[in-house]
């Protein structure tokens, strides 16, 4: 990242906290107002196409069990719409999507606004899951697989180097994540380690995640979502 | 007070070098609680730091929770099969030994810890780690910690650990760190 | 056009890290916030009704918890009156005794305590830290982890390490279902290389203390304190459940230490627009309060975020100053990658190998960094040599000893032969005469050949479910001919009946004799007091196996 990249960060997370409106933190009936029409589905992947992410009024606890259920942080497709390594979110549920799919199952999105940790999220994920399998992400690309009986803070994948999650591995994540909620044991995607990787980014990310921890509200109850691409 | 304690701790020293360890100049220590639920180890059995580390100066005040001396230890023992998982466990009485070695060294934090652990010991594993788990933020109602701390007490003697819990959960009463009770 | 000086400044390493400006309002900086308190103390009837100019009626947990437990009511009035300067002054002098200190650093409140450090400047500081560190003698931590998992490597690793003088080393997980195998390989591995080596593993809180609780660890570190209540929250904690965490392991005759650093709260977005050394002071206050015997600090895993701020590695020293002079056991960091300089790297770490602390590195990766899953460590196994050639340079005890190419083969080799026979004889999965070799002489994971990851974590998970424990281990390893080995990790189980080791900075040797700060107290006085290296210790130190005798040529 650049310094002009992160100056405007920098520039963009003061004004928020010196007043200025968060644009993502509009409630669900104000949402609702803009919500975008679908685009069509069978766009081109990763051809600019913007995310559009609606709340759609507080999120259910599925039934179905097969379903994996998508836990967005406060800012994902919001007021932040790439991870640390500039990977469009929308390419990022993309991929994370068509890896469910490849495995036959649904997928549900929610967004959290209790917490910006990536270990509660998925938890909550999992939670909300028919499945009890859930995927937690927040906007600089940290993402979790979580089950909902294991300790918040515990995991049955984690990929804490955000600068080192690629899309394919956003896509064998979404495959895993199914494979769990179908009660089989797959090969955990492969960790990955770049010790050169906080030296260059943990600053940054820093930044990231204040802005996303900005955007919580310890009151609000998780959001369904309505994920479109435009 | 900390140069009477440092005097006390003195002459517990020189007493000791002098072999006369029958002989205790440690405070009558009327606020820290024994080590419940085991009755609390006799004033002239008191140690402090010349006697440490316990295990090789003092083997013989030492047992396992299960009354198990550690002169009986031996690797021999454990490979026969005489010694069993459930041999290598402290005993409350030890912990309140080593309270009074970190106290006679200055460390009360570290003695209050471990004598809140003296009571513990008595709690299953899997019921200890579902207490810590309800300790956690966002667990428990307020009631259900009062319950858990009643329940340590009843059942194990644990009475610091459960005056302890009762004060978390005002805390995290006031601090709204409670289960929802929706 | 391009100043060619620029574009060769440009591709340096140091180049290559991340720098940020001060950001005081979100609590992007180092020390000195402007809306950091000014200290203050109010006592009534025995209570604190205010600290740091807060009122008990407005208190968070932590502020609740520090006033209760965290310091020493007798003379804090007194001290917290002492003008900061005095104070600093006495920290520094080698003539005003270590003891002296503690009455006065255990009665000060965090905003107080950060105001007279803040008078020091790096080498004051260092200074005070030789006076203060609670052990009289340093020591080092390994971290043995790998990118597979790979439990022969893990064994093979912490033979090498406890060989090359860590006296503890600690594992974690790429994925946590490997942590029961991580957690043996790393606790049998490290008794072959030098017996009484106490272990960990990594991993959640809970599951810490399970592992712990069965004999696999000998103590445990992991467990995260932190300054402001939303993160200790986001931390899935609160101080009454992480005091309470203390309790259980001690319970269990387990050693235990706390993890705190600067510039968690900042990265974990809420740091209240305090300064970073400001809640890591109330971190080690609580840290005190609970009764933990130590400290991990020294920033740990958010190196990151003060090391690009201005001032930030001295502000990193200063809390392991802090840590030190509250008589807790400091294990100071020096872990977790921060820079792509290797000047940077080694400035950073001077601060603490030159005054000595009880670990210098609390996780010097003893694998080569593409294999450290805490992300790197600031000095890895490629730099064992530099290490060495560092003490003998400085004449400086760094904790580890020169070593010879065929000792590590053959420590390497037993303990990869040692982790086989356990899981042969525990029907765990298989491991092949081919892992063992290659184990043996591997650099790193990338020499390993790939195991069944699947089949691994089946076992893991089935070795849990079938109860086994740390004695089970002990009759795999006599059963496969392993019996000094098994005799090793008899006697680290036995420690846990005794609890010596649950003392201030405690240590084994190698006869499983128990060191720590109460029966081995730092007395340094100034010079020719307090630690010395003696002759025998300064032979082995100068004894590098690149030097060339005279007699040679």
């Amino acid at each position: 990242m650049d310094e002009k990249t992160l100056r405007s960060i920098i520039e963009q997370v003061v004004s928020e906290f010196t007043g200025a409106p968060a644009p993502a933190t509009s409630t669900p009936a104000a949402a609702a107002t803009a919500v975008a029409p679908a685009a069509a589905p069978a766009a081109p992947l990763g051809d600019g196409e913007e995310l559009v992410v609606t709340e759609a009024g507080p999120a259910e606890r599925g039934t179905n069990p097969r379903e994996v259920v998508i836990a967005l942080a406060p800012a994902f497709g919001g007021v932040i719409n790439k991870t640390i390594i500039d990977l469009p979110h929308a390419d990022v549920v993309r991929e994370v999507c068509a890896g469910i799919e490849e495995e036959g199952l649904s997928y549900r999105f929610i967004r959290i606004f209790r917490t910006a940790d990536v270990g509660f999220i998925a938890h909550d994920a999992a939670e909300y899951s028919g499945s009890g399998v859930g995927i937690g992400i927040q906007s600089r690309g940290t993402t979790v697989i979580h089950q909902k009986d294991l300790p918040p803070l515990s995991n049955l994948e984690l990929f804490s180097q955000a600068p080192l999650i690629d899309l394919e591995t956003f896509r064998a994540i979404g495959k895993n994540a199914a494979r769990y909620a179908k009660g089989e044991s797959p090969d955990p995607v492969p960790v990955r380690n770049d010790q050169m990787a906080r030296p260059k980014y943990q600053a940054i990310a820093a930044l990231f995640h204040l802005k996303e921890a900005g955007l919580c509200d310890l009151s609000k109850k998780p959001q369904a979502l309505r994920v479109e691409y435009r | 007070m900390d140069s009477e304690e440092l005097i006390r701790q003195i002459m517990s020293e020189v007493m000791a070098n002098l072999n006369q360890d029958n002989v205790t100049f440690a405070k009558k220590d009327t606020a820290a609680p024994a080590a419940a639920p085991s009755p609390s180890p006799a004033r002239a059995d008191r140690v402090d730091k010349s006697q440490y580390p316990l295990g090789e100066k003092a083997p013989e005040k030492i047992k396992a929770a299960n009354g198990r001396p550690l002169t009986d230890f031996s690797f021999e023992k454990l490979k026969n099969g005489e010694l069993k998982a459930e041999d290598f466990r402290i005993a409350p009485e030890t912990l309140e030994l080593q309270a009074q070695v970190a106290e006679s060294d200055g460390r009360d934090s570290l003695a209050r810890n471990m004598r809140r652990a003296a009571e513990l010991i008595a709690v299953p594993d899997d019921e200890l780690l579902e207490v810590y788990d309800a300790l956690r933020p966002y667990r428990s109602t307020k009631a259900e910690l009062y319950a858990i701390a009643d329940k340590l007490e009843k059942d194990y003697g644990c009475t610091i650990n459960a005056a302890f819990i009762r004060e978390g959960a005002d805390v995290y009463e006031k601090r709204g760190r409670l289960k929802d009770s929706e | 056009m391009r100043s060619k000086r620029f574009e060769a400044l440009d591709a340096r390493p140091v180049s290559q890290d991340g720098y940020v400006k001060e950001w005081p309002e979100m609590g992007l900086i180092a020390m000195n916030s402007p809306a950091d308190p000014t200290p203050s103390i109010k006592i009534e009837n025995g209570v604190v009704v205010e600290l740091d100019g807060k009122k008990r009626e407005e208190f968070d947990m932590i502020d609740t918890f520090i006033a209760d437990y965290g310091i020493r009511l007798e003379n804090a009035v007194e001290v917290n009156a002492t003008p900061s300067l005095e104070l600093a002054r006495k920290m520094v002098d080698f003539r005003v005794p270590r003891s002296e200190v503690v009455k006065l650093t255990t009665a000060m409140t965090p905003a107080k305590m950060v105001e007279v450090v803040g008078t020091m400047n790096v080498l004051e500081m260092m200074m005070a830290v030789t006076k203060m560190r609670s052990r009289l003698f340093p020591a080092n931590q390994a971290h043995v982890t790998n990118v597979r998992d790979n439990p022969v490597q893990i064994a093979a690793d912490a033979a090498e390490g406890s060989l090359r003088g860590f006296a503890e080393e600690e594992t974690t997980v790429g994925i946590v279902r490997y942590a029961p195998f991580n957690a043996i390989a790393n606790m049998v591995g490290s008794q072959v290389g030098r017996p009484g080596i106490l272990t960990q593993c990594s991993v959640e809180e809970a599951t810490e203390l399970a592992l712990g609780m069965r004999g696999f660890t000998a103590y445990a570190e992991t467990v995260s304190v932190y300054g402001t209540e939303q993160v200790f929250m986001d931390g899935d904690d609160t101080p009454w459940s992480k005091a309470f965490l203390a309790s259980c392991y001690a319970s269990r005759g387990l050693k235990m230490r706390f993890t705190s650093g600067t510039g968690s709260e900042v990265q974990m977005g809420y740091a209240e627009g305090k300064s970073m050394l400001y809640l890591e002071a109330r971190c080690l206050y609580f840290t005190k309060g609970a009764g933990s015997q130590g400290i991990q600090n020294g920033s740990v895993s958010c190196i990151g975020v003060p090391a690009a701020v201005p001032g930030g590695i001295r502000a990193v020293l200063a809390e392991n100053l802090i840590a030190v002079s509250l008589d807790l056991e400091c294990a100071s960091s020096n872990d977790q990658t921060f820079t792509h300089s290797d000047l940077r790297r080694v400035a950073r770490s001077l601060m603490q190998f030159v005054p000595g602390t009880d670990f210098i590195c609390s996780g010097y990766s003893a694998t080569p960094n593409y294999d450290n899953m805490f992300a790197g460590s600031n000095w890895d196994a490629d730099d064992y040599d530099d290490w060495l050639v560092i003490q003998r340079d400085l004449k400086i005890d760094g904790g580890l000893v020169p070593v010879t190419e065929d000792e590590v083969v053959r420590v390497r080799n037993k303990a990869a032969r040692a982790i086989q026979a356990i899981f042969r004889e525990l029907g765990l999965t298989e491991i092949t005469d081919e892992e063992v070799e290659a184990a043996t002489y591997a650099r790193g994971s990338e020499d390993m050949p790939v195991r069944n990851v699947v089949e691994d974590l089946k076992a893991a998970e089935d070795l849990m479910n079938r109860g086994l424990t740390g004695v089970d281990i002990v009759h795999a390893l006599v059963r496969g001919g392993f019996e000094d080995v098994a005799e090793s990790v008899y006697n680290m189980l036995t420690q846990r009946v005794a609890g010596d080791y649950l003392h201030t900075s405690a240590i084994l040797d190698e006869d499983f004799h128990v060191i720590s700060s109460v029966n081995y107290p730092n007395t340094y006085a100034g010079p020719l007091t307090g630690y010395q290296i003696s002759d025998e210790k300064w032979a082995q130190l100068s004894n590098i196996r690149q030097a060339i005798s005279p007699e040679s040529i």
